[in-house]
């Protein structure tokens, strides 16, 4: 008798999928990592209130437990050249009080694209396209202004779902700061990233109503993933 | 951040519709959270026609009312109506901010409906009973005809855009992108004595760079007093607690324009120099909070001739605020340096209003103004005295000013907008362009470089007016790490392992019981829970806490595939474990396909067996527990290819109940040619208390008969809201057997 995948682990490989027709690399960053790449070398720095959106997990030895997939955006891109064009899927941390929406772990997909004359329509395109691949083609995606330090202009990315907007997506055109960081020349290229937290949208998917439910394996719940 | 959109329509016209307004403001950045539409059109007036005391209950009356067309009978609680009173009347399907009302029995008497205090509708704090409506409102007409027409936008103001945090910053966006123009304060007159404030005080700054500005205004013989009901309903309305007239004000500014002030009295405050300067090591404020709080000399404060009477732009003294019997103010408005605040109030772990605002930047050609209305209003409002001039000290703060790349920001945005157009969106902004170059407005601390410019112009412009691009086509890249991890999954899954996520935390207990040492682990220095305190270096602890918990499976086939961290770094590792029946043949299994398929070296993967000490610890009760871990950074596949494997199949996804559930099997003999799934889908479609269907055995024989073959099932059967029993599992059993019989023609195969 088979055994079953993780819901998230099912979910990840049908984003993945997508990404993989685009032509995206797959790369897994650590975990565990320096303030540097989690925060600074994204344009957020120590003593600016956008550090107070993450609660933090920090470790005795100055290190943190990665507040996003982000942190492996420069360490992607650092050691290559454009086009630069990946998806980072993983586990991140969030340092608060559990709850049934609530956990201490999560997972996201993070997506990097960088060439020459890289566009917002790039961005809208390919967030657009991989939404309709997962949710059908008539899914309605919207893109919203907002802020995220590490793009300019940022866009939080809504679908409508059950008639109610519901977002989805950060995403955003690469701040030039960042390109700089990576040792990308930002007046020759740009680009544009995004992420997406998975366990919401796995629990929207299959209707799981308690988040913590994937971090308590129980096979009961587990294994009617079976397929 | 609540905003009133009556307040908002003091300083911009708004015609259009709620629904509307809440999106043109999330699709310009403003997120909206939630909208309050004021009262629901189900509450209507009603008239009192008779009072009767409810037959089971004292303290209850049960009212009749009516609404001009019916009478209603309504349990009540209060005992401050008359029959003759109109009264506001939730009918059932209302909402009312805290609840909806449905039709009730209470206390044996059924309630069509529910009598409103004014909390209850939204209107203020006041709970003492019914409200009592005016005796000219008419009879069934929605209460909101009448009162509070207002709307209340909750709002998320990202930590960018500090100049959105009051009234005036969002009717200034909404003034942008509904009419395109530029938003203008009206000038303040203000009526001042004779009395020269410089003569009473001075300020003192003793480094511009922690304080570019300090205003200060005094006014005398004010009397402290609750606020008029305008200015309560306002602060209530957008989440603030009335105080007093003085502490008000304060406030009302604040959420009007953005500006923190704080009141001083004017007495308390020694000697006649106010100085704004950092505080000495040791030195302690008793704060407005009740705290007494340590300084040192990275926190800012207002001092007087003796020390401290405020913390900068945080949070007030004790030693110099406003009491019932104050009766001159020092009005203070200052702009302080963002990071010296965010240090502080992280330092003094204190999070205010104020300091908020600070922290994101204030609008340095708004002090002044902020400052003018606020005196105003108290003398308005505490009949108090304006002394002439204000008290300040404050620097030049010179303007950043941008190039505006037109032709960049067209292609960048992909959109057909001429450079009129571009400079008339930023101009309504209130965006300056001098030269060819964007003045960045006082007021905007986000605005550095031509790409913060270009946002200004999407947004308004609106990105849905962005065409899409389709990505070039680049290379496929080689197959990475991920996808070799994936297969193993595969691979495992397909020998009936099930793939599970442990937590990647360690508590001090569970290190104990594991028995790793906590020496050698990295552990969290600012952990909210125990379970968070250490990472783990292995994934076998949460392993046999898997198999402990599922104690009703036998065998207990799981594997992990996750990071494990110790001080010399992380690695990724698998780990695998059986439990129960055949645990060591289903483990060897897996073990000699990993060691087949990838470049797994025998002697890494070492399988161990759970020791009695170590079931007793992890309350295992299987007979024989088997485990290994091995680490696959590096992982080479040496056959097959690596495509990920995805699944069409329904997933039928059940909640899990709290309670004990039951398991049946059931074998049908069906046509060889009839699918199992089909069968599957059929079975979750009778009850809701099938958790889950679970093929466990699929074969052909002629013993069955020509071309038949036998399907056998798990059925997990379980109640959310009870113990599964079993007279309820035969029932469903019963009605599976049938419906699966008459509709894939099967029987029912004896054990």
């Amino acid at each position: 008798m088979k055994g079953s995948l993780h819901p998230t682990t099912i979910f990840i490989r049908d984003a993945v999928k997508v990404f993989e027709k685009f032509g995206f690399d797959v790369f897994e960053g650590p975990e565990v990592d320096t303030e540097w790449y989690n925060f600074d070398v994204l344009n957020v720095p120590a003593d600016h209130p956008s550090r107070d959106v993450q609660d933090t997990f920090w470790l005795k030895d100055g290190q943190v437990l990665r507040t996003h997939t982000s942190n492996s955006q420069v360490r992607y891109a650092e050691r290559r050249k454009p086009p630069i064009k990946v998806v980072i899927p993983g586990r991140c941390f969030r340092n608060e009080a559990t709850d049934q929406k609530h956990e201490t772990t999560f997972y996201q997909l993070e997506g990097l694209y960088i060439d020459k004359d890289v566009e917002v329509g790039h961005l809208f395109w390919t967030l657009e396209n991989f939404l309709k691949e997962l949710y059908g083609d008539s899914v309605e995606v919207r893109f919203r202004p907002h802020h995220y330090p590490f793009v300019e202009p940022g866009m939080d990315v809504d679908i409508k779902f059950r008639g109610k907007w519901l977002e989805v997506l950060g995403s955003g055109m690469v701040h030039p700061t960042v390109l700089k960081n990576m040792k990308i020349d930002p007046e020759k290229y740009s680009g544009f990233a995004f992420g997406m937290g998975m366990d919401r949208l796995v629990m929207l998917r299959y209707g799981i109503e308690d988040i913590r439910q994937f971090y308590q394996n129980d096979l009961r719940f587990l294994k009617q993933f079976n397929s | 951040m609540k905003v009133s959109k009556q307040w908002l329509k003091e300083y911009v016209q708004i015609e259009v519709p709620d629904s509307e307004l809440e999106d043109r403001l999330n699709k310009t950045g403003t997120e909206v959270d939630e909208v309050s539409a004021g009262i629901h059109p189900l509450v209507v007036v009603a008239e009192i026609k008779k009072i009767e005391k409810h037959p089971n209950a004292d303290r209850l009356q049960i009212a009749i009312v009516t609404d001009g067309e019916k009478e209603y009978e309504v349990v009540c609680g209060a005992l401050n109506i008359e029959v003759g009173q109109k009264v506001p009347f939730a009918k059932i399907g209302a909402r009312l901010p805290e609840f909806s009302i449905e039709e009730a029995k209470i206390r044996g008497t059924v309630s069509h409906g529910m009598l409103c205090a004014p909390d209850e509708l939204g209107l203020g704090e006041d709970h003492s009973g019914i409200m009592i409506l005016s005796a000219q409102y008419e009879l069934g007409k929605p209460l909101a005809e009448y009162l509070d027409q207002d709307t209340v936008f909750e709002l998320e103001v990202t930590p960018n855009r500090g100049d959105c945090l009051s009234h005036f910053g969002i009717a200034r966006e909404i003034s942008a992108f509904l009419h395109g123009q530029t938003l203008k304060k009206e000038p303040i007159s203000l009526q001042m004595s004779e009395e020269k404030a410089d003569k009473v005080i001075s300020v003192n700054i003793s480094n511009s760079e922690d304080c570019p500005a300090y205003m200060a205004r005094i006014i005398k013989n004010v009397k402290i007093g609750p606020s008029p009901l305008w200015l309560q309903e306002k602060l209530l309305k957008v989440g603030l607690r009335p105080i007093n007239n003085i502490v008000d004000v304060t406030n009302y500014i604040m959420m009007d324009l953005g500006q923190p002030l704080h009141a001083f009295d004017l007495k308390k405050v020694q000697g006649s120099s106010i100085v704004v300067r950092r505080a000495k090591n040791d030195e302690k404020l008793l704060c407005l909070d009740g705290k007494e709080r340590v300084l040192s000399s990275n926190i800012l404060v207002i001092s007087d001739s003796l020390g401290p009477i405020a913390i900068a732009g945080i949070i007030g003294g004790e030693n110099s605020g406003v009491t019932p019997a104050t009766t001159d103010i020092v009005l203070e408005a200052a702009q302080f340096n963002r990071k010296v605040i965010r240090k502080g109030k992280k330092i003094l772990n204190v999070n205010t209003d104020a300091s908020y605002r600070f922290e994101r930047g204030i609008d340095s050609q708004g002090v002044e103004y902020a400052l003018n209305k606020a005196a105003k209003i108290m003398a308005e409002i505490c009949g108090g005295k304006i002394l002439s001039g204000i008290v300040k000290e404050s620097v030049v703060q010179p303007k950043i000013k941008i190039d505006i790349p037109t032709e960049k920001i067209r292609e960048f945005l992909g959109i057909t907008i001429n450079n009129n157009e571009m400079f008339h969106i930023l101009k309504s902004l209130g965006i300056e362009i001098k030269d060819g170059r964007a003045i960045v407005p006082s007021w905007r601390h986000d605005l550095s470089i031509w790409q913060d410019l270009a946002e200004e112009v999407g947004r308004i412009f609106g990105y849905n007016k962005v065409p899409l691009i389709p990505l070039p086509k680049t290379p496929k890249p080689p197959k990475s790490a991920f996808y070799i991890k994936e297969t193993v999954k595969d691979n495992l899954v397909n020998l009936g392992f099930s793939e599970v996520k442990n937590y990647s935390f360690l508590s001090a207990d569970e290190a104990t019981i594991a028995g790793i040492k906590t020496s050698g682990l990295l552990e969290v220095a600012n952990p909210l829970q125990p379970e968070n305190r250490y990472l783990r270096n292995s994934l076998i602890p949460g392993l046999l806490k898997n198999i402990s918990k599922n104690s009703s499976f036998d065998p207990v086939l799981i594997f992990e595939i996750g990071q494990v961290f110790s001080k010399e770094g992380e690695s990724s590792m698998l780990g695998l474990a059986a439990a129960g029946k055949n645990a060591d043949k289903l483990l060897e299994k897996a073990k000699s396909e990993l060691l087949e398929k990838y470049n797994i070296k025998k002697h890494d993967l070492v399988v161990s067996k759970l020791t009695n000490d170590q079931a007793q610890k992890y309350k295992i009760r299987k007979p024989q527990t088997l485990f290994f871990e091995v680490n696959i950074d590096g992982i080479k596949k040496i056959k097959d290819n690596l495509d990920l494997k995805i699944s069409n199949a329904t997933i039928h996804y059940r909640k899990v109940s709290k309670y004990p559930s039951i398991t049946r099997d059931l074998s049908f003999i069906v046509d060889a040619a009839v699918d199992a799934s089909s069968l599957i889908d059929t079975l979750y479609t009778i009850s809701e208390n099938i958790n889950r269907v679970e093929l466990f055995d699929e074969f052909k024989s002629d013993k069955l008969g020509k071309d038949k073959k036998s399907l056998a099932f798990h059925l997990y059967l379980q109640d959310l809201d009870k113990t599964m029993i079993d007279e309820e599992a035969d029932e469903i059993i019963k009605k599976a057997i049938e419906i699966i019989k008459k509709k894939f023609n099967a029987t029912l195969r004896d054990k």
